[in-house]
């Protein structure tokens, strides 16, 4: 599993639908998704759950994405689907099938959100939820630095490196020493770093006042009432379908259909 | 045989193109400036020189040896790599330790260790701080203190990527010096630089690099005066070639190509005396 | 400032001794000394950062805009002081230029419309039309800095100072950064205080050359004149050298020279005075 996997959680910027949402009604969206998920046990409806999912991709253009990240994620699905079908007493495929797609469905859905979704908006909805302005900021600026951070890293290893530290090659104990050398110079740069962001948030007035009109504002459009109220609706649905027993009748009746 | 030799590379980060069939030669004794605006691919291509890079088609020889069948740590101790930020190197208790971990890892022997340091803080000038926390050093010298980390192994080649950025007067002219004493121990010298200056004093030869590929190469005289090979490469003239281009520009005849300030003022009050005569 | 010291905590000496400088509006103050001379100091000394952010010793007074820095807290000089540091990565937080711009802004507290009304002012004054939705990591060197300038000079302050702005950028950039600072002085009215080592691409703007060694200032002028005084800290460039070659040699031009325009005329014009012929 390479970093592939991580394609499906980084925010492209395109003009689609889904893109303009509010963060807040994507993140119904999510809930409903995952909620949907984990209520689901069957591939049959977990596979129009997913054909769901990927429709709402397809308005977000995003579906090549997904499939790449799919490919690095191939080896543990292979696992959950083996584990499954291993150590199951009874309708072996049946319930291998539901969880392999299970966890499909659950990790598309996260992939919507976040393919779709900039660290910015996620801070703006977490402060239009009233989180305080100094954690939102934290957040957003975690996330503006970590490709910062890697690059850092790298250029450690590369001088160190230089000076003869092997990294490339011998037993595990030598080698994960050796990685350990990089630790110190790193955490004294991102120190050094934090405290010269310190100094330019001081002089761009930060701490001045303590409530804040954000500059953009988080508004709700039509469509995003329309997801949020589709989304409460799915969940109540499956919700209702859970509590009166009738998903427990779906569940049977599809048991009993001529599984290989 | 040529230090380094680098044979039609090509290299991409992220399938974006950075070196596009670049070849070039290092010499022994020699000062070789790589220059270009940031994003030419100079700091990619001397990651090839240590084999912290290796290229996608094309090879890298480090004295006859291919950069792809060693480690870093293994060609590290022919070719020596300064990084620009200081930050990003130093680590040790003290400045002597600083100087002794690169000896240690290559197996120096034991006895010869103390000595090596303290030649290498001497030529330096960093002996008074020897038992110093690095990181109480000011920005000068810790930038020495860099230098002073990888030279204390004796690499044939040094490299240094951008050592006068941030440097105030005292401590360029101190670079300026080491690289010569190091030319004149037969070393080879790369700096890369945008600092048309600073190439000017002490460049041999000069390698102009646009968007991954080299556009010329050649003596530093011919290539830093040649108005039309600098504006190509988003670089500006050193200030004396480019008096001497105004001057000459207004009938004032110049023999040659002056880039040093004792160089235009012979030529010129050479010229002085003769109409006064 | 008048006769301000400082001593960083922990430290065994002074950063900065018995400093008297002051500075109006329409000023563009080179600050250089070699390193470790105390320059970074005094310019934080401007902005608040000392003493508030860096604990010390702390003497002498310093007014800003008419504020006492010890007594006004930093973000309330951040009004009237912008600065701008060495490495633009540490300088800007969010995730696109808009966003930056409009940070400080808010952080002022102002309406929604009137921070919207400065982000436009401020995305076509410093031409960021184009890179107005892109990430900082995605832009080069030069257009951060330039990212940050606009970013500082949305808070709209009288006084401009920067650390080493163009450390770590190519000549072209560099040259672009220091020449939008000009602009600013002269268009803006506004106080540029910058330290720079890069005196050959630095000078030519300057209106006024301060000189900082060991902590203390050493001179304080008019460029031409103070840079006779100070090759031997600073470095002359190539043409002020070659100035005084010349005139070690028994040439005389009016100067030093800042630009190598200013040598070759000053040059052609001495030696036309003196009777010879200006071609060879």
């Amino acid at each position: 599993m390479s970093l592939r996997v991580l394609e499906a959680f980084k925010f492209r910027r395109r003009n689609t639908v889904i893109h303009l949402l509010d963060p807040r009604s994507k993140f119904m969206l999510l809930v409903a998704f995952t909620g949907a998920s984990l209520m689901l046990s069957d591939p049959v409806t977990l596979t129009v759950l997913l054909i769901g999912e990927l429709v709402v991709l397809a308005v977000a253009k995003a579906v090549r994405e997904w499939h790449r990240s799919l490919r690095g994620f191939s080896l543990i699905l292979i696992m959950v689907f083996a584990l499954n079908y291993l150590s199951l007493p009874s309708n072996k495929l049946f319930t291998s099938l539901a969880m392999t797609m299970r966890f499909i469905a659950l990790t598309t859905a996260f992939s919507i959100f976040f393919l779709t979704t900039t660290p910015d908006e996620l801070a703006l909805a977490l402060e239009a939820s009233g989180v305080p302005r100094d954690y939102t900021l934290m957040f957003t600026m975690s996330l503006r630095f970590v490709p910062t951070l890697a690059r850092d890293l790298q250029v450690v290893a590369d001088a160190l490196m230089s000076r003869g530290l092997e990294l490339e090659r011998g037993g595990i104990r030598d080698r994960v020493r050796n990685y350990v050398y990089l630790l110190v110079p790193l955490i004294v740069y991102e120190l050094r770093r934090s405290l010269m962001v310190a100094e330019a948030l001081e002089a761009r007035g930060f701490g001045l006042s303590k409530r804040v009109e954000p500059y953009h504002e988080l508004r709700f459009g039509l469509p995003d009432y329309a997801i949020t109220i589709l989304s409460l609706a799915l969940l109540l649905a499956l919700a209702y379908a859970h509590l009166s027993g009738y998903y427990a009748r779906v569940l049977e009746y599809l048991l009993q259909l001529p599984w290989p | 045989m040529d230090a380094v030799v680098v044979d039609r590379v090509f290299f991409s980060y992220d399938e974006v193109p950075v070196l596009k069939g670049v070849s070039l030669r290092v010499r022994l004794g020699e000062v070789l400036a790589i220059m270009g605006e940031n994003g030419a691919g100079k700091t990619t291509l001397i990651r090839h020189f240590n084999g912290l890079l290796k290229p996608k088609r094309g090879r890298v020889l480090v004295f006859g040896v291919d950069t792809r069948e060693v480690s870093v740590a293994q060609l590290s101790r022919k070719v020596g790599i300064v990084f620009q930020n200081p930050d990003h190197q130093l680590f040790a208790e003290s400045v002597e330790k600083e100087v002794e971990f690169a000896l240690r890892n290559m197996d120096y022997p034991e006895e010869g260790v103390k000595e090596r340091v303290e030649q290498v803080l001497r030529l330096l000038d960093l002996e008074k701080y020897r038992s110093r926390s690095p990181y109480s050093l000011s920005v000068g010298e810790r930038k020495r203190l860099t230098i002073a980390a990888i030279l204390s192994y004796d690499p044939d080649v040094l490299v240094l990527d951008e050592p006068t950025a941030g440097q105030d007067f005292i401590n360029k002219m101190r670079i300026k010096g080491l690289i010569e004493s190091l030319k004149a121990q037969r070393k080879a010298v790369v700096i890369v630089t945008h600092d048309v200056e600073f190439a000017a004093q002490t460049a041999d030869r000069v390698v102009l690099m646009v968007s991954g590929e080299i556009v010329c190469e050649g003596p530093a005289r011919e290539i830093l005066t040649a108005p039309e090979l600098v504006m190509k490469s988003r670089l500006s003239m050193p200030q004396i070639a480019y008096s001497a281009l105004l001057l000459r520009r207004r009938g004032v005849a110049l023999p040659d190509t002056p880039m040093l300030p004792d160089e235009l003022c012979s030529e010129l009050i050479k010229l002085v005396r003769q109409n006064v005569a | 400032m008048s006769q301000v010291s400082f001593k960083y905590a922990g430290a065994r000496e002074y950063a900065i001794r018995d400093v008297n400088f002051s500075a109006g509006p329409r000023e563009y103050v080179l600050l250089v000394g070699p390193s470790g001379c105390g320059k970074s100091t005094l310019l934080r000394v401007l902005n608040g950062l000392i003493p508030h952010f860096y604990s010390g010793e702390f003497k002498g007074e310093a007014r800003v805009a008419g504020l006492d820095v010890s007594r006004t807290p930093t973000h309330v000089l951040a009004r009237h002081v912008g600065m701008v540091f060495q490495d633009p990565e540490n300088q800007l937080f969010l995730s696109s230029v808009e966003r930056e711009i409009a940070f400080g802004l808010e952080n002022m507290g102002l309406p929604r419309r009137e921070v919207r009304r400065r982000v436009e002012e401020v995305v076509r004054l410093f031409e960021l039309e184009e890179l107005r939705y892109r990430a900082p990591y995605e832009l080069s060197g030069g257009q951060q800095q330039r990212v940050a300038i606009a970013s500082v000079m949305a808070l709209e302050p009288e006084i401009l100072v920067m650390d080493e702005p163009t450390a770590n950028l190519d000549p072209a950039s560099a040259l672009e950064i220091l020449s939008l600072v000009a602009e600013l002085v002269e268009e803006r009215g506004i106080l540029a205080i910058v330290v720079e080592h890069r005196l050959e691409i630095a000078l030519q703007y300057a209106t006024r050359l301060v000189v900082m060694d060991a902590g203390r200032l050493v001179a304080d002028g008019d460029p031409r004149e103070m840079l006779e005084k100070v090759g031997n800290l600073v470095g002359w460039p190539p043409v002020v050298r070659a100035y005084e070659l010349l005139k070690s040699w028994g040439l005389r031009m009016p100067g030093p020279p800042l630009t190598p325009e200013e040598f070759v005329n000053s040059f052609l014009k001495e030696v036309k005075l003196s009777g010879c012929s200006g071609s060879g």
